[in-house]
């Protein structure tokens, strides 16, 4: 018999918080996603991986950690997982997207910081996710000043590694993340106490990007005008690709793209004809946060793409897999990340021809472009974004939220505009 | 769905009985959908994924249960708990 109660103690959770949290959960998922018709049979796996989200996963990795493997914690898409998989390490993402762990950040955060962040920390600080309990090492990153700040924050808590982002992408920037990928070879391999040989490398670059693959063809699916997936399912698709081993991603994502791809033969669609297609941009939506997919989705549109952390900049292209020494295989992975267009960097003008291209690639109606709240990066490219929306003719709502659900029935008021201006 | 319709949900001991079970109604044609299990009903399983079955579909669950014997915990009626405009989220 399954008993997590017994893991999350020894994981030193705050039982009777978790508990609460756990209270919400399947409801939320109930109203969300089990209130969908027809939704394809492969996203049982998805279903049956949330409804014990703190309980099959984290008892998978306690257990590899008990024959000596390090599980590394990230928050950001620019980590290479590649470099840990090489070192038989394991990646969990760390992101948290719940307003459940919001007030514990607030203890040490200030209120204008970002819910992503809040919640991140909180959920560290309060015991309350015991994949933050089970991380053996949190691998920061630069790409906000709210997270460099939350970092000090944490490092006070839990072991922490810090990857310097440059913020520009010259050559000399390409240069500087190569080494910073390098050093960061040379932390996993001190606290895996495994070697990162050429040969471990490419393994796992072969690994990551066969991941990749299969969430394209996911992604791919939703350009035909007989949408197979709605937006919410395949946002889940993506939250659960940050915590799940890669190799087991990458074969239920290709599990459920033969079944995808079949539905557009048979022209299967989870919504009405003619329902407006809507691409959103901006911020990511860590799990559990299925607020905006669903307002849209029950507004009367569908999402059928993400210009977003948990969206296409994801998965979009690959690492070189011919390289054969360390030095070519660092480079190799510093161009493929570089290659993600986050708002982070300046200029940034690639992330504007991603919208666009992928407006234009998924058919849509409309964008909506998402800012959390107080995320000043992407609140101020959204000036950017949405001019050169405006100018390409294709309609953008902008939105700024958070996790709570005060802002609900506004937002439903407005898309619901938004969509019937659609036409 | 209306608030007034009653859901079953079949609940386990660990996903695995869960997963051999819908792998069973899945053979005879019986719609199942896998569910986390509602807080109230859960008491101290430790198992958080159930089986969700609609009304109409529990006879035939009932007869593929006692011709197979799968294993399970439990099968219990409660009020359809799915608002999907309840804007309550996480």
């Amino acid at each position: 018999m399954a008993n997590y109660a017994e893991m999350w103690k020894d994981l030193g959770m705050d039982l009777a918080s978790h508990d609460a949290l756990c209270q919400v959960l399947p409801t939320a998922f109930g109203d969300v996603y089990l209130s969908q018709e027809n939704r394809p049979q492969g996203m049982g796996f998805w279903d049956l991986v949330v409804a014990d989200i703190h309980g099959i996963r984290p008892s998978e990795l306690i257990e590899e950690q008990k024959k000596g493997r390090k599980v590394f914690g990230t928050f950001c898409v620019y980590v290479p997982d590649e470099v840990i998989i090489a070192a038989d390490g394991i990646v969990t993402g760390l992101c948290g997207g719940s307003q459940f762990w919001v007030p514990d950040g607030e203890k040490v955060l200030p209120k204008s910081t970002c819910p992503l962040i809040k919640a991140s920390v909180g959920a560290r600080l309060g015991r309350t996710c015991p994949f933050f309990r089970i991380a053996d090492l949190y691998v920061g990153e630069t790409t906000c000043d709210g997270k460099k700040k939350a970092w000090e924050i944490l490092g006070g808590d839990v072991p922490m590694h810090i990857m310097d982002m440059p913020q520009m992408k010259r050559p000399q920037d390409m240069r500087k993340w190569t080494d910073e990928i390098r050093e960061f070879a040379m932390v996993v391999e001190k606290v895996t106490g495994n070697a990162i040989t050429p040969e471990k490398l490419n393994g796992a670059i072969h690994i990551i990007n066969e991941k990749r693959r299969a969430l394209a063809r996911v992604y791919e699916t939703r350009k035909a005008k007989a949408i197979p997936i709605s937006g919410k399912d395949a946002l889940l698709v993506m939250q659960i690709a940050f915590f799940d081993d890669p190799v087991r991603c990458a074969q239920m994502a290709n599990k459920l793209a033969d079944e995808l791809e079949q539905r557009v033969k048979d022209g299967v669609s989870v919504f009405p004809a003619g329902t407006k297609r809507i691409l959103v941009t901006g911020t990511p939506m860590a799990i559990p946060n299925w607020k905006l997919h669903h307002i849209i989705e029950t507004s009367g549109a569908a999402v059928v793409c993400e210009e977003t952390c948990t969206g296409t900049r994801y998965f979009e292209h690959f690492v070189d897999e011919t390289k054969t020494t360390l030095d070519e295989q660092y480079e190799a992975i510093a161009q493929r990340y570089m290659n993600i267009h986050c708002a982070c960097f300046t200029p940034n003008t690639e992330r504007v021809d991603d919208i666009l291209r992928l407006a234009k690639g998924y058919q849509v109606d409309g964008v909506i472009d998402v800012n959390l709240k107080f995320c000043c990066l992407y609140d101020t490219e959204g000036y950017t974004v949405e001019k050169a929306l405006k100018e390409a003719g294709i309609p953008v709502l902008g939105i700024e939220t958070d996790y709570t659900d005060a802002d609900a029935e506004q937002l439903r008021t407005r898309i619901e505009a938004f969509v019937e201006m659609l036409g | 769905m209306e608030e007034d319709r009653i859901n079953y949900y079949i609940l386990f001991e660990d996903y695995t009985q869960g997963l051999l079970m819908q792998e069973l109604l899945r053979g005879e044609q019986i719609k199942s959908r896998i569910a986390p299990t509602p807080h109230a009903i859960q008491g101290s399983l430790g198992c958080g994924m159930s089986l969700l079955i609609q009304p109409e579909d529990l006879a035939a669950v009932k007869r593929c249960i006692a011709c197979k014997k799968p294993e399970y915990y439990d099968i219990v009626p409660l009020p359809c708990q799915i608002q999907p405009n309840r804007n309550q989220f996480c």
